[in-house]
């Protein structure tokens, strides 16, 4: 019994450690120009299919480096060419925007590289489980929840230390006195929307080693981080963090107990903090009102 | 022509273009029940610019309310009773009450936060209605169930069979509708809501309690989706759990949009030319989507204020 | 009885102290200003007796009600009113449609769907008789947005009116005017208290506005009470004048 609980809690922080890259690529972005990116999912989706394309020249690891990167680029054309035009804006009509943007990306994708999955090869031995005890960790799995940490990491010691980071942290709080500042906005928000969509492009390259390549994965995975920011608390990614793997570990347990509730268990536990704490675990009264 | 007269002509012109539609369709290569469907989802296009054009209100998710409405209208006539007009009534109470009591609950959060909980909300139900197959048919949708023909005591209408009987009877019940939703925005109540679109601290600072009349508005609007939905369910016989997905919110939206937010019929005609577009490009190309997308991206940074709008700011300057 | 008081009221916000236990005693039919240098908590001190946010300690009373904990829309419904420092109107409304709505909500009418023949005449009866007193009566069909400043300052105002308050807030009305618009602003305010015996707290900087209009002044200076009188003996006051007046013209 022990095995299978915790065959599902390990399966469940896996799993929402995934959640909790893609939520903060999210999280960052929101923040800080209130735009909810619809086109997230893309972007996942694009960094996987950007890895799987390279892959035959620089290997595995080369292709791991470079996509994220690489799509971070696109996200920054895209950020400055269309996206930026609307920050003044109704929130409306960023949601529009990124919401065209998911539509473009999905198919455009079928339509570059076919509307089959495509396998995405991992070094042999990543795949490798730990013991046979532990057969459910296989390297790779592991190795997901390590870069998941190391990118965490790196996030908030970015965030924290250096003066980009801490920019980024307060144009959060008050955007009009952080331009007062002096600051260039414009190329924050720049970069703050790069270093979002390099996070999805990785959650990307990670994903699709684990179930392959498809068109549609991205549009699954944006719910959860949805959910994840929701329950963590709106503005505070400390908050989505926690957010991620707590639904990522209930979806998990719920595994165990009871197969078929195992993504309902997300909407729950939504529905709970909505009722119990409105504003999230974490949340600032007043954030994004 | 002063401005009154001109707005009456075009009323008028509005309802004759719609009361005439089963004789002019087919001569541009339409036919009935495209008209039918035409008109159910400008309702509902209409319904979400109830809270979004005219109270300000970000609500993407509001898909919800309207599959909510199909599935109530169908499960009424798949399982309780063969009566359009309870299937009607069932699928607005569900889509309506249900978005009342969810409402409720946010109505305190406004903006960026209040479009992502709503669409959450609206995830919770499609994923309800793909699971619980037993009762809504999962993936497949609800069916069999078929509109009911109109028991009118002196006469029976067959709507079923008879597509143009139909269409009016779509055409009567959007009327009846719309003609609330016109007459609720001239109330005193409806300009109460134009106040909070226009400036919420002055709205609050003239003693109205804000959020109290987002929420009546929003359940208004839901009730208006699902009435909207229990029509779409007699259009096609069938219930999707697609309609419930946020991309259909998000497409309603777009007529919104698309027709012009501002304007009372901007949705109708934002609907009519969705619809015509996604049929026709669907039919030329596999990868439609990327034109829907792109159409998106057109329309929000080259024409936000929709046809409407853009005709407007043309006449005036 | 004490139309307004405010007891000891302060506000924090984290660790600034924006209001430091400053109390206010408004007799009904007053005009009391309250100046200070910028910064000094004047706004904030408005935002807490309108219910903007609640104070970190101490009390409002309005009409010997308990206030302190009630929402901003009951307060306006129990008699307040205010203005803002930058205007805060419906700009894409006529003028008659901005004073409608208040007109509407304040005579109970806010959730109605819709209007008798003799409560429409009632409430256009109140609009325009608003206009009448504001003087705004031949730019009713106007859209606000496009009025000079001063009308729609004037507008405001009047918004304001249409609620018949018991309480007149007015942050610093004359703001961003010249000299001929700060003269029919302060005649309207004027006339308001002289001949209609309003009940007017406003904020000022224009110190010939205050010295023409104030029955007694208030003096903040971060976040306290520095000093409170009568005009005469605010002038006089030499930690006012070293702190605030002597800088202003």
């Amino acid at each position: 019994m022990t095995q299978l609980i915790l065959f599902n809690v390990t399966n469940g922080l896996i799993i929402g450690a995934f959640y909790v890259l893609m939520a903060l690529g999210l999280s960052l972005i929101l923040n800080l120009s209130n735009v909810i990116n619809f086109a997230h999912g893309g972007f996942l989706v694009i960094g996987g299919y950007i890895a799987y394309t390279l892959e035959p020249y620089l290997g595995f690891w080369g292709a791991l480096v470079a996509s994220p990167f690489l799509t971070a680029i696109i996200g920054l054309a895209i950020e400055r060419v269309m996206i930026s035009r609307v920050y003044g804006r109704d929130p409306l009509y960023s949601l529009l925007l990124t919401f065209g943007l998911a539509f473009i990306f999905e198919d455009g994708t079928r339509f570059i590289w076919g509307a089959n999955g495509k396998p995405f090869a991992i070094p042999a031995f990543l795949s490798q489980p730990l013991s046979n005890e532990f057969f459910f960790i296989t390297g790779y799995r592991l190795f997901m929840v390590a870069m998941v940490a190391v990118m965490v990491s790196l996030l908030f010691l970015f965030l924290r230390y250096t003066r980009v980071g801490i920019r980024i942290r307060a144009g959060t709080l008050d955007l009009e006195t952080v331009s007062a500042l002096g600051v260039n906005v414009r190329a924050l928000r720049s970069l703050n929307f790069a270093v979002g969509i390099f996070l999805a492009g990785l959650s990307g390259v990670l994903a699709g080693g684990q179930l392959g390549l498809e068109p549609t994965m991205g549009s699954g995975l944006l719910m959860p981080s949805f959910i994840a920011i929701i329950v963590g608390g709106v503005g505070s990614l400390p908050g989505t963090l926690v957010g991620g793997l707590l639904i990522g570990v209930a979806s998990g347990i719920t595994a165990a107990v009871f197969p078929s509730a195992s993504e309902a268990i997300m909407y729950v536990l939504m529905a709970v903090v909505l009722l119990i704490r409105p504003r999230g675990l974490f949340g600032e009264e007043g954030m994004l009102t | 022509m002063s401005e009154t007269h001109r707005k009456l002509a075009a009323l008028a012109a509005i309802w004759v273009v719609l009361v005439c539609a089963p004789l002019w369709m087919p001569l541009v290569g339409g036919y009935t029940a495209l008209g039918s469907r035409v008109l159910v989802l400008g309702l509902a296009a209409m319904s979400v610019n109830f809270l979004l054009g005219f109270t300000g209100v970000l609500s993407f998710g509001h898909a919800a309310w309207f599959g909510l409405g199909a599935y109530g209208c169908g499960l009424i006539l798949k399982f309780i009773a063969l009566s359009t007009p309870l299937g009607l009534l069932a699928g607005t109470l569900l889509g309506g009450v249900l978005g009342g009591m969810l409402g409720a609950l946010i109505v305190r959060r406004r903006g960026v936060y209040f479009a992502m909980v709503t669409i959450a909300f609206g995830q919770v139900f499609y994923y309800i209605a793909f699971q619980w197959s037993s009762l809504t048919g999962g993936d497949d949708g609800l069916r069999p169930f078929y509109r009911q023909p109109l028991h009118l005591g002196f006469t029976t209408v067959d709507i079923l069979q008879n597509s143009t009987a139909f269409y009016y009877f779509v055409l009567i019940c959007f009327a009846a509708a719309v003609a609330l939703m016109g007459f609720l925005l001239r109330s005193p109540f409806g300009r109460t809501m134009l106040a909070i679109r226009e400036n919420e601290r002055r709205a609050r600072f003239l003693g109205i309690p804000v959020e109290m009349h987002i929420w009546i508005a929003f359940t208004l609007s839901c009730f208006f989706m699902a009435f909207a939905g229990s029509l779409y369910a007699l259009v096609n016989n069938f219930a999707d759990p697609r309609g419930l997905h946020y991309s259909q919110s998000g497409d309603f939206v777009m007529m919104a949009v698309m027709g012009g937010m501002r304007s009372f019929w901007g949705p109708l005609l934002g609907a009519v030319v969705f619809v015509v577009l996604q049929d026709y490009v669907s039919s030329i190309t596999v990868n439609w989507q990327i034109f829907i997308g792109l159409t998106f991206v057109v329309v929000v940074l080259f024409f936000p204020r929709g046809l409407l709008g853009f005709l407007q700011a043309r006449r005036r300057g | 009885m004490s139309l307004l008081e405010v007891n000891h009221a302060s506000k924090n916000f984290g660790s600034l102290v924006a209001v430091r236990d400053v109390s206010l005693k408004v007799e009904p039919g007053e005009l009391r200003a309250i100046i200070g240098p910028n910064g000094a908590g004047k706004t904030t001190f408005f935002n807490l007796i309108s219910g903007f946010f609640p104070p970190t300690s101490g009390s409002i009373v309005f009409d010997g009600k308990d206030v302190t904990g009630l929402s901003v829309a009951r307060r306006v419904a129990l008699g307040m009113a205010r203005t803002f420092q930058i205007t805060e109107i419906f700009p894409e409304l006529t003028v008659f449609e901005n004073l409608r709505i208040g007109a509407e909500v304040a005579s109970g009418y806010r959730l109605r769907p819709w209007l008798g023949k003799s409560e429409t005449a009632a409430i256009k009866r109140r609009v325009e008789e608003t206009l009448e007193l504001t003087q705004l009566a031949d730019k009713s069909s106007r859209l606000v947005g496009e009025l000079a400043h001063g009308d729609q300052r004037a507008t405001e105002i009047a918004m304001a009116l249409t609620l018949k308050p018991r309480l007149l807030l007015l942050d610093e009305p004359t703001a961003g005017m010249g000299d001929k618009e700060t003269y029919e602003i302060t005649r309207l305010v004027r006339r308001l208290h002289r001949d209609n015996a309003f009940t007017v707290v406003l904020i000022e900087h224009d110190m010939r506005v205050v010295f023409h209009l104030a029955d007694r002044i208030m003096v903040l200076a971060e976040g306290a009470t520095l000093a409170e009188g009568t005009p005469g003996e605010i002038a006089a006051n030499e930690t006012v004048q070293a702190a605030y007046l002597g800088k202003a013209a």
